[in-house]
């Protein structure tokens, strides 16, 4: 980041901190309600300090790590399949798109019925609020190679599995990224959303915690974790690998 | 019979929902060694006709023989050169080139040993670790022609390779085709709009008429190599070649 670009920003958040204490000190509302930036801190330090923050974190992570996995392995059978098999398309390719437009969290009590309150069921809303996201950029991807790779491989002899994992997945990479990145997105608030629901530990459930203790400053707390660990994996570690990718495949 | 021989290739092509007839049995019979170029107006069919033979197209009729045996699928014994090259971008030069030893599952040190020889003859040997979009055209299409001739296929099939370079880049790629088809022996079938091209390359250059295509005239190109462009007594060959070409382009 070039240094003006991180003084604005620096600058901006500072002004966002400076306005909150402002509002605090003018004691509009209660300290229950509209506490400190200070207090926030707090919480979070003492989250750091007897690690239940580290724990929440790590627990949803987890979560997210295995639904997001399900969901990457199985949108990219899917999205392969239905750019590659036409009746897979006009079939399978439909309900994707319908199902698409299912919210994760309406999953949330389809999955409390088949799975009861257990870690499977929020890893089976946290795939499914993922997978359809990795289909569509997967097919979007496969459908827009440039047919002269498959050409080319097929003439140099390659058989159609070794044409899915030597050309289909790396040329159709970019998009397929994307669909990483989407799905992230997804899996990330369909995992907060379900274990704000339904669940014991994890950060949606430390949220829902606070807000049964009336403690707002752990909710204000946790909603910054969340966001923060949104920015860590969007803006540094996706970002980084669609840089390249996007760079090498000669797109940017 | 020859290395390679088309016997009676039809193709139609929907147009307007009715078949519009491309190629018109087209009969070629090509020796082991030629260097064969074909030339015609552009949406003739000589592209498609080379489809037909690399077996990336099925033909309406007639058949495709490789050392008397009909061909009718893709296969590495006949490996296309496309114009745009079709490099992957996702490899670097070097497995770009390896791609299809890798496939058929060669092992590495051989892969490498077969590459470093075609990289060499290509002088892409300082690039074998870059990436397509580091190279220019002209780099790319060597990488494209080295890519192919790894295959050590026995028909190679060139379209149109060199129409997207500039003509310094092409003057020399043409010289240099010329020193590969002596030091590899191979049997070359070279599509091209380029007339002068065709007469550097061929030892038999192709005229094939407007759509529906047939095979107009044969004209046979004895010449001393490594002929250049600018070889005034390549000049009559050319002029043979424009008048059986121009009142096909003007259809």
């Amino acid at each position: 980041m070039k240094p003006n670009v991180l003084a604005k920003k620096i600058g901006f958040y500072a002004l966002i901190v400076i306005a909150w204490q402002g509002l605090d000190s003018a004691d509009i509302w209660p300290d229950n309600i509209f506490p400190s930036p200070f207090e926030v801190v707090e919480d979070l330090a003492y989250g750091v300090a007897d690690a239940s923050l580290f724990f929440g974190i790590g627990t949803s992570l987890l979560r997210l790590v295995i639904g997001l996995a399900i969901a990457i392995g199985g949108g990219l059978v899917l999205g392969i399949f239905m750019a590659r098999v036409e009746t897979v398309n006009q079939t399978i390719g439909s309900l994707v798109l319908g199902l698409q437009s299912i919210p994760s969290v309406a999953w949330v009590p389809l999955a409390i019925l088949w799975f009861g309150l257990t870690d499977a069921g929020i890893i089976f809303v946290t795939a499914v609020g993922a997978i359809f996201a990795v289909t569509i950029n997967t097919y979007t991807g496969v459908k827009n190679i440039n047919p002269s790779y498959i050409e080319a491989a097929r003439n140099m002899g390659a058989k159609e599995g070794q044409l899915v994992t030597s050309i289909l997945i790396p040329a159709a990479f970019p998009y397929i990224i994307s669909g990483f990145k989407q799905g992230w997105a997804f899996a990330w608030r369909g995992v907060i959303g379900a274990e704000l629901l339904f669940s014991f530990l994890g950060l949606g459930f430390l949220l829902n915690v606070g807000r049964q203790l009336n403690d707002v400053s752990q909710v204000i707390a946790i909603m910054l974790v969340i966001m923060g660990i949104g920015i860590i994996a969007e803006g540094l570690i996706f970002k980084k690998i669609e840089d390249k990718v996007m760079k090498r495949w000669g797109l940017r | 019979m020859g290395k390679l021989e088309s016997r009676n290739i039809e193709k139609y092509f929907k147009h307007d929902g009715k078949p519009l007839k491309t190629l018109d049995g087209i009969d070629l019979n090509v020796e082991d060694g030629e260097f064969v170029c074909i030339v015609g107006p552009s949406g003739c069919g000589k592209s498609t006709f080379l489809r037909i033979t690399a077996g990336l197209e099925k033909p309406d009729g007639g058949e495709i023989f490789l050392d008397t045996k009909s061909v009718d699928t893709t296969g590495p014994n006949r490996i296309m050169v496309f114009q745009e090259g079709a490099l992957f971008p996702w490899l670097n030069v070097r497995d770009n080139v390896e791609y299809g030893l890798k496939i058929a599952g060669i092992p590495v040190e051989e892969r490498n040993k077969i590459s470093n020889r075609y990289l060499d003859m290509m002088q892409l040997s300082q690039f074998a670790t870059s990436y397509t979009y580091q190279l220019s055209t002209g780099m790319k299409q060597r990488v494209a022609i080295a890519r192919a001739l790894v295959m050590d296929p026995d028909v190679l099939l060139m379209d149109e390779p060199f129409a997207a370079l500039d003509p310094q880049t092409r003057d020399l790629l043409l010289v240099e085709m010329q020193l590969i088809w002596q030091k590899t022996k191979k049997t070359i079938i070279f599509v091209t709009h380029n007339v002068s091209e065709a007469v550097m390359l061929g030892t038999r250059v192709l005229v094939f008429t407007h759509r529906p295509a047939k095979i107009k005239k044969e004209i046979k190109i004895d010449y001393r190599r490594p002929r250049v462009a600018e070889d005034e007594n390549l000049l009559p060959y050319q002029q043979k070649i424009l008048a059986e070409l121009r009142p096909e382009v003007k259809k």
